[in-house]
């Protein structure tokens, strides 16, 4: 049961991350990411630097919500964006988790190239020794 | 982490390796020289590998110990040896999901600079992807990412 649990978690997480990738995939997206990273903003503040229609703007702003990396609420007439640090926690996670994974690994190669190189010298050697 | 004209976020490493390229590509290809540092957990663990080495052909490290078993595995999407390997890669590490690996080896004198890339592939092609299939095996690895790197 725990195990099934746990598939789901990970399940899960692997969703979110998967929405979250895909909502960085824009540049218009991450712009308006690294805009809201700053401060919080209203939607027609958002839209104002680029080159596109509100419409258009809100329409990249529906899929970062979608993915759960910003957040919205009201405030009086105003909708107020803000970035959920959750979401990118995640990401961040994700890359400090494979880099850290792959540094290991190629550790574990440059030492086996070591040893590997250590057994070409010493083996010659030995053979010589044999022939004697 | 988000920056730059890429399709997601990636993760590049790069290193100086005191040794040839070939000889660094072999590593990378040859299941006898796989076992003996790919695998990431240390003690009692028997790892096993195998690989079918041309464009569309599979490897698959698998990790056993008394506890659990533990497999990463992925298809080979180019082959050029000795300066480049790309191959897809899925496992505990990337949660079960299909990413994309690429090994570059440039030679410099005697050393080797290594630069390794590892992405996440669009959400699209991880949908219509590989990630069917390992059904049995996610059974036994649903622990995965955090707690087993």
């Amino acid at each position: 049961m725990i195990e099934i649990e746990a598939r789901k978690q990970a399940a899960s997480r692997t969703a979110r991350l998967d929405a979250v990738f895909a909502a960085l995939a824009d540049p218009t997206r991450r712009a308006i990411i690294e805009r809201l990273s700053r401060s919080e903003a209203r939607v027609t503040e958002i839209a104002e630097p680029f080159p596109m229609s509100l419409n258009a703007v809100s329409k990249h702003i529906r899929v970062l919500e979608a993915s759960g990396m910003i957040e919205r609420h009201r405030k009086g007439r105003d909708h107020i964006l803000s970035i959920n640090t959750r979401s990118l926690d995640e990401v961040d996670g994700w890359i400090e988790r494979t880099r850290h994974y792959w540094e290991k690994r190629l550790d574990a190669m440059e030492l086996l190239l070591r040893e590997l190189k250590k057994d070409h010298k010493t083996g010659p050697k030995d053979r010589k020794h044999g022939s004697r | 982490m988000v920056h730059g004209d890429t399709t997601g976020p990636i993760v590049q490493i790069r290193r100086r390796v005191r040794a040839g390229a070939e000889q660094i590509f072999d590593l990378w290809t040859q299941p006898d020289l796989m076992v003996r540092w790919m695998s990431p957990y240390p003690g009692a663990v028997d790892c096993k590998a195998s690989c079918d080495l041309r464009p569309g052909g599979a490897f698959s490290l698998v990790m056993s110990s008394e506890q659990s078993i533990r497999e990463v595995s992925g298809t080979y999407v180019q082959i050029d040896r000795p300066r480049k390997l790309v191959f897809t890669w899925t496992g505990p590490l990337t949660n079960h999901v299909n990413t994309l690996v690429t090994v570059e080896l440039n030679p410099r004198g005697d050393e080797t600079e290594l630069v390794l890339t590892h992405e996440r592939l669009p959400t699209t092609a991880i949908c219509e992807g590989h990630t069917k299939g390992w059904g049995n095996i996610l059974d036994h690895l649903a622990d995965a990412v955090s707690k087993d790197l």
